[in-house]
C-alpha cells in the first residue's frame, strides 16, 4: 500500500470534515436564533401582513315606546357582494375591469344596474380589498328570487344577509325617532386593532342619533388572511357581533299619534310631557317626513326633495324651532310682578291701547277691557295690562322670572336638537343689533312679543312648571330619573296665576281648549304675530296643563299662520287631553 | 459486483435518498403555492430526474473513477467548455441572466467537470511548480470566467471553495494560494466596508458617489450587499425577498406549521419566483420548523461528512481530491444557501442541493456522489494492485 505517498494528507481529510461539521453547526445555532427565540417577532411580523382584523357590525337595538310599541325595527335585508379574491389579475386595472364586468353581466339577472360606479369599485380594490364590495344593497323579493336562481352561475357573488332600519309606523315620530346613515364605525383615538371596520347603520338625527352609542350594535370580530396582494384567502370569525339594547321611551304612540292628527296639513308643533318627572309622552312636529324612504341609503332625490319644501319637514319644530311666545309667557309676567309685589287685586284700566312714545300696543280688545286685576287680565290676555305691569317692574324682573322657568337656555332634554331660545337684554341687544335696550322692547317682551323666542318643548315645561310648582328637565328614555328644581315663586303667587289660567279655560280667551276634557284644564293661548305690516300673519299657540289641582299633564301646541291661539290651537288641545283623560 | 458492495457507503446512499424525498416534498408545496398550474406537478419531475440521477449515480458508483478520469476528464471538461460558449451565444434569458441551453443549465455540469479536471491533473504526482499552478488557475478561470459572463455570480462563488480546497490540499503553490486568498478576503472586506460607508445614515449624496465609484459591483449586486448591511432599511424594495424570508422561516418556530401549511409560501408574501429554487429552504423551514431544519442539517451532515471521510480511506490522491471536491461542492452549496435565506451572507442566486427544483443541479450532485461512492468502492486499492488480483 502506497497510502503515505499521497500528495493529499489525512490531516487536509479531517480538516475538511471538521469545517464541514464546524459551518452544519453555526447554521443550526442561527437556525435556533431565528425559529425558537425570535419566533414570536417572526410570527408576529408574519401576522401584521397577512392577517387583518376585520370589526363586523351588529345589529341596532330596537327604539320602543313606554309601552313596547315598537317605532325603529330592523328588518331583513339582503345584498349581493362580490368576492374580490374571485377576480384577481396580475394588474389592479385588469382586476377593477374583471369586477366592474362581472357587476354588469350580474346585473341582467338582477334587472337594476349596480350603483357602484367604477371609481367606487377602484377605491374598494385599491383601499379595502380584502373586504367583500357590496354591489346591490337591500335586493326586493323579485330581485333576490332572480338572483338566487343563478347564483351559480355567477362565481365570487354571493347573498349577504344584513338587517335595516324599518320604521313600521312611516312618519309617526319622525322627528323624534330620527334617522339612520351608514357609515364605518370609528374607533377610539389611537385604537388601530381592526385594519377593517364594517359599515354600520348609525344614527343622522332624533334619537338615533343622541343614543346613537346606546343602541348601537356590540361589534364582534372576524380576521381575514390575505395574500401577499392583499386578497382574502380565508375568514375566521373571532367574536360574534351582537344586537345592541332596545331604546324604550317615555313617548306614548297613541298619544302621539292624536298629537300628530291633530297637527295634520299644518305647519306646527306639539309636546306633551308628565310636568311631576319630565317624561315626555309626545313629542309632534308638522310636516314629517317617512324614514323608511331614507334606507338603505339616504338618495340626493329624496333629500334635495325634502330640503326644497317650503314647509321644511325635516325641521324638527318642538324642540328646534323657536317662536315668539306670545300671550303663553304673559304668566311669567303675572308672576314677576306678583313677587316684585304688585297687588294680585290692583287694577289697571285698560282702554285698548297702550302708548309708549312712538310706539302703540294694542289690545285683543280695540275698545278696552275697561278696569281690570291680573287674573281676569290673564283670562281675557289684556295687552295693555301685562305691558303697564311689565314696566312697572323693569326688564330685570321680568328677565329673572323667564330664566326661572329656563327660557333662554337648553332644557336638558336627552336630544341632540334642544333649542335654547332668545331672552333677550340690554347686552345682548348691543351685541346683536347694536341698538341699546328701549322701554318699547320690554313692553313688547311683558306681552312675549319683540325678540324672545322660544321653543314649544320650553313651553311645555313652563306650563308644567306652573301646575306644580317646580321645573323638570324633561326626558324621552324611559326609567331616567326626574330632575326637579323648584321654582323661586310663593305658592301664594303660584295660585294666582293658576287661578287666571284656569279661568281661561273655564270660559276666557281658551275656552276651546278645555271642551270635552274629562277634566278640569288650566291653559294660556297665545297668538304670537309676526311679518311684516303688510303681511301680518300669526303664530298660534296653546299651553295648557291637567288636572288643575293635581298637573300630571302639559301640553304646548303650536300652529304656524292660525287665525287664533283660543279658536286654532286650543281645540287642538283639547284632542290630546281628551285622548288622555277621557275614559274610552 | 458482489465484492463492490463491501466499500459501498451506505449512510452516504440513504441520505442522499432521504434528501430527494425531502426535496421532492418540499417542491410539491412550493410548487402547488403558485398560480402557474404547469408547477404544481414540478415535484413528480424532480422524482423522475431523481431515478434517472439514480441510474447515473449507479453507472459511476460502479466505474473504476480512475479509468473514468483518464478517459473522460479532459473531454468532459472541453465540452462543458464549449457549452459554456454556446450557452452565452444562444442560450434563453431567464431572470435576467442566459444560463439555459436547451432543457439544461451547463454551468451546473461544468462544475463537476473542473473538480474530475482538477483531480485527473493533481491527483497522482507531485506538480507543485509555478507552472502547474498557472495551469490550473487557467483550467479553472476559462469556465468561471464564462459563467461570470452569463451571469452567474453564485455559482461561480460555489465553485471557488472547491476548486481552492482542491489546489491547496494537492499542495500546489500553497503560498500563492494563501496570498490569492488573502487578496480576495481583504478585497471582499474592503468592499463591504466600503459600501458600509457610502450607505450607513447621514452621509452625503456626494460622498455616496465618491465611495461608490471606486466599488466594483453591478447595481443588483450593489443592492443585495446593501440589503446584507442595512436589512431594515428597505423592505418593501430591495430588502422584501431577505425580510419575507426570515419571516418565512423565523415563523414556523419550533416544530413548523405543517407540510403544505407553510402560510409564506402558500400566501405568496415569499417571491414566487424563487420560492421553488432558491429560496426553497424558506417553504421548508416554514412548514418544518425548528425540528425540520436539524433534520435537514443532518441529512446533509449524514451526506458530507461521509464524503469527506471516503477521501481518508481512499489511497491515491485523485480519489482524494475527488471526495473532497465533491463535498466540499455540495456544503457550499448548502452552507451559502441557508445562510444567505437567514441574513447571514448577501443573498446570491444558488440552489440547495437536492431541495430546490433544478433537474440538471440534481443530476449534476448526484453525478458528483456517485463519483465519490467509486471512490469509496474502488479506491482502497492502488492502481497497481487491481481489484482481482487482491
Amino acid at each position: 500500500m502506497k497510502h503515505d505517498e499521497s500528495i493529499v494528507s489525512d490531516l487536509s481529510c479531517w480538516a475538511t470534515m471538521a469545517v464541514f461539521v464546524l459551518g452544519l453547526i453555526v447554521l443550526a445555532v442561527h437556525l435556533k436564533a431565528v425559529q425558537v427565540d425570535d419566533a414570536a417577532d417572526y410570527n408576529y411580523e408574519k401576522n401584521r401582513q397577512s392577517v387583518r382584523r376585520v370589526q363586523t357590525a351588529g345589529p341596532r337595538g330596537r327604539i320602543l315606546d313606554r309601552r313596547g310599541r315598537v317605532l325603529a325595527d330592523n328588518r331583513r335585508s339582503f345584498s349581493i357582494v362580490c368576492n374580490a379574491s374571485a377576480f384577481r389579475k396580475r394588474s389592479w386595472e385588469a382586476t377593477e375591469a374583471a369586477i366592474s364586468g362581472a357587476i354588469s353581466n350580474v346585473a341582467v339577472v338582477v334587472g337594476r344596474a349596480s350603483p357602484l360606479t367604477d371609481r367606487a369599485i377602484r377605491r374598494h380594490v385599491r383601499q379595502s380589498l380584502a373586504m367583500p364590495i357590496v354591489a346591490w344593497r337591500d335586493l326586493n323579493e323579485v330581485e333576490l328570487a332572480r338572483f338566487s336562481e343563478h347564483e351559480r352561475l355567477y362565481p365570487g357573488f354571493s347573498i349577504l344577509e344584513t338587517e335595516e332600519r324599518s320604521y313600521p309606523n312611516g312618519s309617526l315620530a319622525c322627528h323624534l325617532v330620527g334617522y339612520v346613515g351608514r357609515d364605518r364605525a370609528r374607533g377610539e383615538e389611537g385604537d388601530e386593532r381592526f385594519n377593517f371596520r364594517e359599515f354600520e347603520l348609525c344614527g343622522r338625527s332624533g334619537l338615533e342619533l343622541y343614543y346613537n352609542g346606546f343602541l348601537r350594535g356590540v361589534p364582534g370580530e372576524k380576521k381575514l388572511l390575505v395574500d401577499a396582494r392583499g386578497f382574502t384567502e380565508r375568514e375566521r370569525l373571532v367574536s360574534e357581533a351582537r344586537r345592541g339594547p332596545d331604546l324604550m321611551l317615555t313617548i306614548d304612540a297613541d298619544i302621539q299619534r292624536v298629537a300628530e292628527a291633530q297637527l295634520a296639513g299644518l305647519r306646527g308643533a306639539c309636546v306633551a310631557m308628565d310636568p311631576r318627572d319630565g317624561s315626555v309622552l309626545a313629542f309632534a312636529s308638522a310636516p314629517g317626513y317617512d324614514p323608511n324612504e331614507f334606507v338603505p341609503v339616504l338618495s340626493q332625490e329624496v333629500y334635495t326633495r325634502y330640503l326644497n319644501d317650503a314647509s321644511k319637514p325635516l325641521l324638527n319644530r318642538a324642540s328646534g324651532g323657536t317662536y315668539a311666545p306670545g300671550s303663553t309667557f304673559k304668566p311669567i309676567t303675572a308672576l314677576a310682578g306678583l313677587q316684585m309685589g304688585y297687588p294680585s287685586e290692583s287694577k289697571y284700566d285698560c282702554s285698548g291701547l297702550y302708548a309708549l312714545g312712538g310706539l302703540k300696543l294694542h289690545c285683543a280688545r280695540h275698545w278696552g277691557h275697561g278696569p281690570i286685576a291680573i287674573r281676569e287680565a290673564l283670562k281675557v290676555s289684556c295687552n295693555t295690562f301685562f305691558c303697564n305691569l311689565g314696566m312697572d317692574i323693569g326688564t330685570n324682573a321680568v328677565i329673572n322670572a323667564a330664566h326661572a322657568f329656563g327660557l333662554g337656555a337648553k332644557t336638558g332634554i336627552d336630544f341632540a336638537d334642544d333649542r335654547s331660545g332668545i331672552v333677550p337684554d340690554d347686552a345682548w341687544k348691543r351685541k346683536t343689533y347694536n341698538e341699546k335696550w328701549y322701554p318699547g322692547d320690554l313692553a313688547q317682551m311683558s306681552i312675549g312679543q319683540g325678540m324672545l323666542l322660544v321653543s314649544p318643548l320650553q313651553m311645555a315645561v313652563v306650563v308644567g312648571a306652573i301646575g306644580t310648582g317646580y321645573l323638570v328637565t324633561p326626558h324621552l328614555k324611559a326609567g331616567e330619573p326626574a330632575q326637579q328644581r323648584p321654582l323661586p315663586f310663593s305658592k301664594r303667587h303660584l295660585d294666582v296665576v293658576r287661578e287666571g289660567m284656569r279661568m281661561v279655560v273655564a270660559g276666557g280667551s281658551g275656552k276651546r281648549g278645555g271642551e270635552g276634557v274629562e277634566t278640569e284644564v288650566c291653559g294660556k293661548t297665545g297668538t304670537a304675530e309676526y311679518g311684516t305690516a303688510a303681511n301680518r300673519r300669526k303664530n298660534t299657540w296653546f299651553v295648557a296643563y291637567a288636572p288643575a289641582n293635581a298637573p300630571r299633564i302639559a301640553v304646548s301646541l303650536i300652529v304656524e299662520d292660525g287665525e287664533s291661539g283660543g279658536g286654532t290651537a286650543a281645540p287642538k288641545v283639547a284632542e290630546v287631553l281628551k285622548r288622555i283623560f277621557n275614559a274610552r | 459486483m458482489q465484492g463492490s458492495f463491501r466499500h459501498f457507503n451506505w449512510l452516504m446512499f440513504v441520505s442522499m435518498l432521504a434528501l430527494v424525498a425531502t426535496g421532492t416534498v418540499a417542491i410539491w408545496s412550493a410548487g402547488n403555492a403558485r398560480a402557474e398550474t404547469v408547477f404544481h406537478g414540478m415535484w413528480k419531475a424532480n422524482l423522475a430526474t431523481a431515478f434517472v440521477g439514480l441510474a447515473v449515480y449507479f453507472a459511476l458508483a460502479f466505474t473504476d473513477y480512475r479509468r473514468l478520469l483518464e478517459w473522460a476528464a479532459t473531454p468532459a471538461y472541453i465540452v462543458a467548455v464549449i457549452m459554456l460558449v454556446a450557452v452565452l451565444l444562444f442560450g434563453s434569458k431567464v431572470y435576467g441572466g442566459r444560463r439555459w441551453l436547451w432543457f439544461f443549465q451547463p454551468s451546473e455540469v461544468s462544475k463537476l467537470c473542473i473538480i474530475c479536471m482538477l483531480a485527473r491533473l493533481f491527483g497522482d504526482e507531485g506538480r507543485r511548480s509555478f507552472k502547474w499552478f498557472a495551469l490550473a488557475i487557467l483550467l479553472v478561470a476559462v469556465p468561471i470566467g464564462l459563467i461570470l459572463l452569463e451571469p452567474d455570480l453564485g455559482t461561480a462563488l460555489t465553485l471557488a471553495p472547491a476548486v481552492l480546497l482542491m489546489l491547496f490540499v494537492a499542495r500546489i503553490w500553497r503560498k500563492g494560494l494563501l496570498t490569492i486568498l488573502a487578496i480576495g478576503a481583504t478585497v471582499a472586506f474592503a468592499v463591504l466596508g466600503a459600501v458600509y460607508e457610502a450607505e450607513k445614515p447621514g452621509v452625503t449624496e456626494a460622498r455616496r458617489e465618491q465611495i461608490l465609484k471606486w466599488v466594483p459591483l453591478k447595481s443588483h449586486q450593489l443592492s443585495r450587499v446593501k440589503v446584507f448591511l442595512f436589512p431594515e432599511d428597505d423592505i418593501t424594495g430591495a430588502g422584501y425577498t431577505l425580510r419575507q424570508a426570515k419571516i418565512s422561516i423565523g415563523s414556523g418556530g419550533f416544530s413548523g406549521k405543517g407540510i403544505g401549511k407553510g402560510e409564506s409560501n402558500h400566501l405568496k408574501y415569499l417571491p414566487q419566483s424563487i420560492s421553488m429554487n432558491d429560496f426553497i429552504f424558506c417553504v421548508y423551514a416554514e412548514e418544518t420548523g425548528f425540528v425540520g431544519s436539524l433534520v435537514l442539517l443532518l441529512m446533509f451532515g449524514a451526506l458530507i461528512v461521509p464524503g469527506a471521510w471516503t477521501a481518508v480511506v481512499a489511497t491515491d490522491g485523485s480519489g482524494k481530491l475527488i471526495a473532497l471536491g465533491v463535498s466540499t461542492l455540495v456544503f457550499a452549496h448548502v452552507w451559502t444557501n441557508i445562510a444567505m435565506s437567514i441574513g447571514l451572507v448577501p443573498i446570491t442566486g444558488l440552489p440547495l442541493p437536492f431541495i430546490s427544483s433544478g433537474r440538471t443541479f440534481l443530476m449534476t450532485v448526484m453525478a458528483g456522489l456517485g463519483l465519490i461512492q467509486s471512490v469509496s468502492i474502488h479506491g482502497r486499492e492502488t492502481k497497481n494492485e487491481p481489484v482481482r488480483m487482491a
